[in-house]
């Protein structure tokens, strides 16, 4: 089972979303966006640990733009599941629910915080409201706290105090796991531990110090109060008995030398998700759940960078595409870590931003987003650290390679367009293939602004290269065109409008000729050491860049690395040698992010 | 915490069932199941058992079990008896009627998705806004006076599911007449308790999607008393089971089948029975009679059943007596002579082993004159009682009994009647509501409770404090209601039932010290030490020239009369009827002689 989709209407930072979600859901956003919020909304449906009066919302809870008109607003959050028929029991639970009986069938729950029903005036304060809980589209349909607790929302907060939930004995995630092995020890082996405690024990009180000491408090004792009312006192160990010695086991780390408290936040973190999932695992073995939404809140907080890219793995991994074998379990994780969305799996990402027209936070997922196999497959392999922080941008320049990577950020300093302030981020897609980006960031995506920088690539006698490369995008952002009897440049034409720009050439050679002839042939010459007959034909380039071999350039550069060229370009560029293409498409997307 | 909180009650019970074959068969039963149950086989104990087995081994919350029977009253005895076995009614075990089980778990949670012509919310007409809705329009379709019978009415749109089959067609004014009737409910955003059966049987034949939904829910169904349901509920069942892979619990009795005029159909429990992938159980001990009352039941009925007393030494009385002065005399007869003998013929015997059984209210009449002449408090079950039975009054009844004494022993408990209230509303209400409203009704009924005290003020204080509001609140309890309106009425000051103490309206059921009155179709599943059946007279039992098939329901009826006995019986008839066009001499029911001579040929041999 999974949840499909979430609305929200009137709730903290959410005027109105309605997204759709995939296997898990990984809620990604900027702080103070809404992603916490996000979590309670679901809280008030499914976490069976909320009680009444936190279902009981406050005024605080009705959307901030609702201003002084609050009251008389309903608060609404529905939650919609599906892939639930393979398990009769989650069929059971939902059977109220149901809103379409597909295939796939979808259940819906929903949650309204709205004023009484039989009132008959306007409400004049929150006393005058009530909440429900109820199944499918019938507010009748009440849903209980039998469901929820079978069906639980399990929040893990961010931030919590790891170390102080561990040595709590009555909310240590250690406790059921101790019990269980009380439990499983037979007779004989507690036998045989009672006689070796036992053992123990007797060997080291009769030990002579010990007794010696013990007998040194009585003397003393005996000094102060007096034979009558002093009791006779021994050195031991306590407790004794196997049950009570259980329950005193610690998680002890580095082979034992220390205990939790002496251990890193981090490490306490890890230890504690760990035995909460296997806490999970056993909840559901006994029949003491039919399913688990578990939801961890930014676990990168005290998380080295690899060891959050592990935790994020092990969470939001699958068990196969096998039914039987996937557990039980839905993973709901937030996060604000580039690192954490490197790894997510592409179709669940929920992103969550602030919409500067309304100042409401709008959600946008990837779930629908018009994304094939292989384009699936292609974003989840380039979509490293770097490239993760696209979702959180909120706008995207798509470029083909490092060279762009390096230098539009400079000339958009050049422009004085500040792409950080602005937040718009630089994205390569390691060749040509716009395709998928385009679909992952497009308006059935994540709906955020992007231009693209391409280079035209002639082809000889045939259209250059770059025709075919803006027919594909163009495809996926406008219907019913017939590309056919377009030429290169008319297509060219066409695509500016939607933000892709096109240069004549190649990056490179296009920027020799345009002004940066002298700082290339010197970055040239400081990364490479050539000999005087490349020397020359470099100097012959500068001085008349009509001249210039355009194949021959990029090899040079090659044997740097455009990358590394780039880089090294980067502080010798200026407004005057910034290509149109480039100026253009940073002013176009400077224009859609503010 | 764990969830399996059913009480091992049941597992000390089971323990009996061992030397009865037929009935540990059942209990055993792990595929689906008919019992074929005769009178006083100890069904009801089998099924109740058989239910707590489930609901302790096979299931687990939120799956459970749905129990469909005939009324209220079948349901209400159902859950009294699971409840001594530790069960109660929860969201995962349904005890109900057929009605009730469409519309609570087929209409309301699938019949928006799957497009019902109806309206929703479901809002079901009372009998008068029924009754109404029926005469306008045959009145508008066939004039004013016009022969048609809503009873036919009712039983076609029952009996035929296909409305465009020859059979729905060929009685053409019927047709014309329910199409016009049910269009006129809708108009007014209404269905009846027959539209809720006919589309609940739509709604699983025409969606496949319901099927895995209500098999998740309930993945067993258990049926009472097949025999009285009719062919929509059968149709049900053959879905959910046999396509829809839930697994049936079918028990009844093709010989007491009794409601044929309803659209009722023995002959589908024995489909049923018949099929290679449904065990088939007889229960073949009686219980309930002596050994020569089994036999002359079997007689009368004319088919060899094979059924045996389990007490083959009890004695039996079994007489035919003819009276003069008709059905009055007949009255007369059985208050003079045959009570008072009844009662002196066995030690610790009261009038509440007693029951005189008729054919009709009008019958019911005059033996009631009779009764209330003599001084005999009796408890009269027909539809000329002062009130129906339904769910609410019984609920109110059993209030009774619980405040006037039966506080002490939780009988009944309080924890049941609490639940009930709260099944009231018409859907699952917030637990702050419920708890509010259970803390409520117990204060109510603790400061209701007297040792002696009038059932009018009692339910006067019911009304007033809470039950006149959850009537006003709950629409769909206005049928019931009117049954609560004539409760109070026939309660009142000059009421017929004026005088009626608290302890008696909570025992109203089986009170020791009351006569019972019944008609012959009120009184199946009820037993008595001694039966007196009175207008057993051609043009009564049965009626006059009815055809075979009529005919053979009332050989039925009559067998129903015979079997609720344990000691005896008493035949009374007069060889006359009085009829609208005067007294008629066509002689005692043929069924009484029919039964004489093979009584006398077997015990002549």
């Amino acid at each position: 089972m999974r949840i499909s989709r979430v609305k929200i209407s009137n709730f903290a930072n959410f005027s109105e979303i309605d997204v759709e979600t995939g296997e898990s859901i990984v809620i990604v956003g900027e702080n103070k966006v809404g992603k916490s919020n996000f979590v309670r909304a679901l809280q008030l449906i499914l976490d069976p640990g909320l009680s009444e009066r936190d279902r009981q919302l406050g005024l605080e809870h009705f959307w901030d733009g609702l201003g002084e008109d609050k009251l008389g607003e309903t608060i609404e959050v529905a939650v919609e599941m599906t892939d639930f028929t393979g398990d009769p029991r989650l069929m059971a639970h939902l059977n109220d629910c149901v809103v379409d009986p597909g295939p796939p069938m979808v259940a819906r729950l929903t949650y309204r915080f709205q004023p009484k029903a039989n009132l008959g005036r306007d409400p004049e304060s929150l006393a005058d409201y009530e909440y429900i809980v109820f199944g499918g589209n019938d507010p009748e349909m009440s849903i209980g706290p039998s469901l929820r607790r079978m069906l639980p929302l399990d929040v893990q907060v961010a931030l919590r105090d790891a170390e102080k939930d561990l040595s709590s004995w009555r909310n240590s995630p250690l406790r059921p796991l101790i019990e269980e092995l009380a439990t499983s020890l037979d007779e004989d082996a507690r036998a045989e531990i009672q006689e070796q405690v036992n053992e123990a024990q007797a060997e080291l009180v009769s030990h002579d110090e010990v007794v010696a000491t013990a007998e040194r408090i009585g003397q003393r004792l005996i000094a102060i109060a007096g034979e009558q009312h002093a009791v006779p006192l021994t050195l031991g160990l306590a407790p004794t008995r196997v049950d009570a010695l259980l329950r005193s086991l610690r998680l002890l780390i580095d082979n034992g030398a220390r205990g939790i408290s002496d251990a890193s936040l981090g490490t306490a973190n890890l230890i504690f998700l760990a035995l909460k999932s296997l806490e999970l695992d056993r909840l559901v073995t006994d029949g003491e759940r039919d399913h688990t939404f578990f939801v961890v809140e930014e676990p990168e907080a005290h998380l080295h960078p690899h060891v959050q890219r592990l935790v994020y793995r092990y969470f939001l991994g699958s068990g196969g595409d096998d039914a039987e074998q996937t557990p039980p379990l839905t993973t709901i994780l937030t996060t604000h870590s580039p690192h954490i969305a490197s790894v997510t799996p592409i179709r669940s990402v929920v992103l969550l931003r602030q919409d500067a027209a309304t100042n409401a936070t709008i959600a946008v997922s990837t779930a629908k987003a018009p994304l094939d196999e292989r384009d699936e497959a292609d974003l989840q392999r380039y979509i490293d650290v770097s490239r993760g922080e696209i979702f959180f941008a909120r706008g995207v320049i798509l470029v083909e390679g490092d060279a762009e990577r390096f230098l539009v950020p400079a000339f958009a300093e050049a422009l004085d367009i500040a792409l950080d302030m602005l937040g718009i981020t630089v994205c390569s897609v390691s060749g040509t293939n716009f395709t998928p980006y385009v679909k992952l960031l497009g308006p059935e995506g994540l709906n955020i602004p992007h231009v693209i920088l391409t280079d035209r690539d002639p082809n000889g006698t045939k259209p250059p290269l770059v025709r075919r490369r803006l027919i594909n995008v163009l495809r996926l952002v406008e219907d019913g065109v017939n590309y056919t009897p377009l030429d290169a440049d008319a297509v060219i034409a066409r695509a500016e409008a939607f933000g892709y720009f096109v240069n004549s050439n190649t990056l490179e050679p296009e920027l020799f000729a345009g002004g940066l002839a002298e700082a290339m042939q010197e970055v040239i010459e400081q990364e490479l050491s050539i000999g005087q007959a490349t020397r020359d034909l470099i100097q012959g380039w500068v001085d008349d860049t009509d001249s210039l071999d355009d194949e021959q350039l990029i090899k040079v550069i090659e044997r740097i690395g455009k990358g590394r060229f780039a880089q090294a370009l980067a502080p010798h560029v200026d407004e005057d040698a910034c290509p149109d293409y480039i100026r253009q498409a940073l002013e176009h997307i400077r224009d859609a992010v503010t | 915490m764990p969830l399996r909180s059913v009480s091992a009650a049941y597992l000390a019970e089971a323990g009996d069932l061992a030397g009865n074959p037929g009935q540990q068969a059942a209990y055993d039963s792990t595929g689906n199941c008919v019992v074929l149950a005769g009178p006083g086989s100890g069904k009801t104990k089998t099924l109740v058992l058989k239910l707590a087995r489930i609901m302790a081994e096979d299931v687990r919350a939120p799956r459970g079990a749905a129990c469909i029977t005939y009324s209220q009253e079948c349901a209400r005895e159902l859950t009294r008896r699971l409840e001594r076995l530790g069960l109660r009614e929860a969201p995962n075990l349904f005890v109900g009627t057929v009605h009730g089980f469409c519309l609570r778990h087929l209409l309301m949670p699938y019949g928006r998705l799957a497009d019902l012509p109806v309206p929703f919310p479901l809002a079901v007409a009372t009998q008068r806004q029924s009754d109404q809705a029926m005469k306008r329009i045959g009145d508008r379709l066939f004039g004013v006076g016009h022969p048609n019978k809503p009873i036919d009415l009712g039983r076609h749109r029952r009996s035929v599911l296909d409305r465009t089959s020859i059979a729905w067609t060929s009685e053409a004014e019927l047709a014309a007449w329910a199409e016009g009737y049910e269009a006129e409910l809708r108009r007014l955003g209404l269905v009846d308790f027959d539209d809720l059966v006919v589309f609940g049987q739509r709604l699983v034949s025409e969606h496949d999607w319901v099927l895995p939904l209500l098999q998740a829910k309930f993945p067993v169904l258990a049926v009472d008393e097949y025999q009285d349901l009719g062919v929509a509920l059968h149709r049900i069942v053959k879905r959910v089971a046999f396509d829809g892979g839930v697994r049936l619990f079918a028990v009844g009795d093709p010989d007491q089948s009794i409601y044929g005029f309803t659209g009722a159909d023995g002959a589908l429990l024995q489909e049923l029975a018949e099929r290679d992938d449904v065990e088939r159980v007889q229960l073949q001990l009686n219980y309930r009679s002596a050994s020569r009352i089994v036999s002359a039941s079997e007689m009368a009925l004319g088919e060899a059943r094979g059924y045996r007393s389990n007490d083959p030494d009890r004695q039996a009385v079994i007489e035919f007596v003819q009276c003069s002065d008709g059905l009055e005399g007949q009255a007369a007869q059985a208050v003079a002579e045959i009570i008072p003998a009844a009662l002196a013929a066995k030690p610790g015997r009261a009038l509440g082993d007693i029951a005189i059984l008729y054919r009709d209210y009008r019958a019911g009449d005059v033996v009631a004159e009779a009764v209330a002449a003599a001084g005999f408090d009796f408890v009269r079950v027909d539809t000329a009682a002062p009130y129906r039975k339904v769910a609410l009054t019984s609920w109110i009844e059993d209030c009774a009994a619980w405040c006037s004494g039966g506080w002490r022993e939780a009988r009944p408990q309080l924890r049941g009647l609490l639940d009930r209230w709260l099944g009231f509303h018409r859907t699952r209400i917030s637990e702050v509501q419920a708890r509010d409203e259970s803390q409520r009704l117990t204060q109510l009924l603790w400061s209701l409770r007297v040792e002696k005290g009038l059932a009018r003020d009692f339910v006067t204080g019911m009304r007033a404090d809470m039950l006149d509001a959850l009537m006003a609140a709950e629409p769909s309890l206005a049928d019931q209601r009117e049954q609560v309106d004539r409760m109070s009425a026939a309660l009142a000051v000059g009421g017929p039932l004026a005088d009626l103490d608290l302890a008696s309206l909570g025992g109203r059921d089986g009170s020791p010290l009351h006569l019972n009155l019944l008609t012959l179709h009120s009184a199946k599943g009820c037993e008595y030490d001694v039966v007196i059946m009175v207008g057993l007279d051609l043009g009564s039992l049965p009626w006059r020239n009815e055809l075979p098939a009529a005919r053979r329901e009332s050989r039925r009826l009559f067998y129903v009369g015979l079997t609720r006995a344990r000691d005896e019986i008493h035949m009374l008839y007069s060889c006359y009827v009085d009829t609208g066009r005067g007294r008629m001499h066509w002689g005692r029911s043929p069924f009484l002689d029919e039964l004489e001579a093979r009584m006398e040929e077997a015990e002549g041999e």
